[in-house]
């Protein structure tokens, strides 16, 4: 599905990514973890094509999408969930496939209410985003991003800004999301969730990716001293 | 009671002989057409301005174009009205037979749009970058985005600003007067040029400036509120 080619993402002159290769294939749940400023977070909006990369290629699904452009294609969810503060919580998941017309407005509000129910919602599709609370906004926000049938979603520290109660809510649904088969992939500092979650966890530190493999071979068996670090703190 | 005839007096001069009030209608009417078509003007061209610059820093692309609305921005807020009133009408317009309420129209319109750009570039930045990107992740182009999430946003949080600007500009249009437009200020000084009594023109026009401004001021009101109740 993705295949990343020696990517290299700079920022002035600092080299948050370098020379990334990374082989995605459909249906798998990433989990890329690491420290603070490893770069695993421009790694991801690289993937979603809201930064550029410096060099290298990125491919989906065999076509070069290196260059940014816009495709329903790749869903993303993000740490401050991003919703449209000036619309309703059932106009917030239906504008992008009425507009695009993905769907006539009749089948997308039936599949938004659909998806309402599912996150027992229903009954605020009516509320603006700030009636909300954050748990409540991220998941409106996943089940958006579904809504245009995506072949992959991205996962930017979903749960980052969340207290603890509203974290397990979050998850749950993303539990659920994997369930339908999507391709999904994950920065998350949630070591318990990635552990039970993920098909192949990815550690990242410095730009660069150190292990990657099953959640029991980098949690059980560690090899590089970052790594044993990491897991430690 | 020699003041109260005085005073009488005075009112009749400035307002009845002669129908003299007719300059004050005529300076009402002036003042009123250039301030609504100027604010359209500045409204459309503010708009448009300030969507090239946004488009121009999202993709990179149209990089002349918002050059130019750099240096439009910058010459029009760098230099003052009154010169460019004067520009208009005595070097752009010399030898063009045009109303000269038209020379006005357009130069607080282009002046004013100016300042409506600025305002809108400072709503559409208050608004961040993160509701723009989860856009551009549901296959939304850039005008959808625009359209549908962002102006409506911008709109509501840049009226106090707009408002502010459109009660400048009612009273910047006093400085028309200069190339012989008759507007409100106009008039009353033309009026009291007669009668070398100053008191009831200027006192009558500063009521007239201000129960405009403040007509302006309760619409503004009344449009926040209304675009605020859409949100709760």
């Amino acid at each position: 599905m993705y295949e990343v080619k020696k990517l290299v993402k700079k920022f002035d002159k600092v080299k948050v990514l370098k020379e990334i290769d990374l082989d995605i294939k459909e249906g798998e749940k990433i989990v890329i973890i690491g420290p603070s400023g490893s770069g695993k977070s421009t790694l991801l909006r690289c993937l979603g094509r809201l930064e550029s990369p410096t060099s290298g290629k990125i491919y989906f699904d065999n076509k070069d999408i290196t260059k940014i452009h816009n495709t329903h294609e790749i869903g993303m969810v993000f740490q401050s969930f991003n919703l449209f503060e000036n619309l309703t919580v059932l106009e917030n998941i239906t504008l992008a496939p009425i507009k695009t017309k993905l769907l006539s407005k009749q089948e997308a509000i039936k599949k938004a209410r659909e998806y309402l129910k599912q996150i027992k919602l229903e009954d605020k599709e009516n509320n603006y985003p700030a009636d909300l609370s954050g748990g409540q906004k991220q998941r409106v926000a996943i089940i958006r991003a579904l809504m245009t049938n995506p072949k992959v979603i991205l996962f930017d520290e979903p749960t980052s800004a969340l207290d603890r109660e509203m974290i397990e809510e979050v998850l749950n649904l993303m539990e659920d999301v994997a369930k339908e088969g999507i391709t999904m992939i994950v920065v998350t500092h949630e070591l318990n969730f990635a552990s039970n979650f993920a098909t192949k966890i990815i550690f990242m530190d410095e730009g660069k990716i150190l292990e990657s493999g099953s959640p029991k071979e980098l949690f059980n068996n560690p090899k590089t001293e970052r790594l044993k670090e990491f897991l430690k703190g | 009671m020699s003041f109260f005839n005085d005073i009488g007096d005075s009112f009749y001069k400035s307002f009845i002989y002669d129908d003299r009030y007719l300059y004050f209608l005529e300076g009402i009417k002036n003042t009123l057409i250039i301030a609504f078509f100027a604010v359209l003007i500045g409204i459309f061209l503010g708009m448009i301005i300030s969507l090239i610059k946004d488009y121009n820093k999202e993709k990179n692309k149209l990089k002349i174009l918002a050059k130019i609305c750099d240096f439009y921005v910058y010459v029009i807020r760098g230099t003052p009205v009154l010169l460019q009133l004067m520009i208009l009408y005595y070097v752009v317009f010399k030898t063009v037979d045009i109303p000269i309420v038209l020379v006005g129209v357009l130069t607080f319109g282009l002046n004013s749009a100016a300042y409506v750009s600025e305002i809108i570039r400072s709503g559409i930045l208050s608004i961040g970058n993160g509701q723009k990107e989860a856009a551009k992740t549901l296959g939304l182009s850039y005008f959808q985005t625009m359209r549908y999430v962002i102006f409506p946003q911008v709109l509501q949080n840049m009226l106090p600003a707009l408002g502010n600007e459109f009660i400048t500009l009612l009273k910047d249009t006093s400085v028309a007067g200069y190339i012989g437009i008759v507007e409100l200020l106009k008039a009353s000084d033309i009026v009291s040029s007669r009668t070398y009594d100053y008191f009831f023109p200027l006192i009558v026009s500063a009521l007239i400036y201000l129960f405009f401004t403040f007509l302006l001021v309760r619409f503004m009101r009344m449009l926040e509120r209304k675009l605020n109740h859409v949100r709760s």
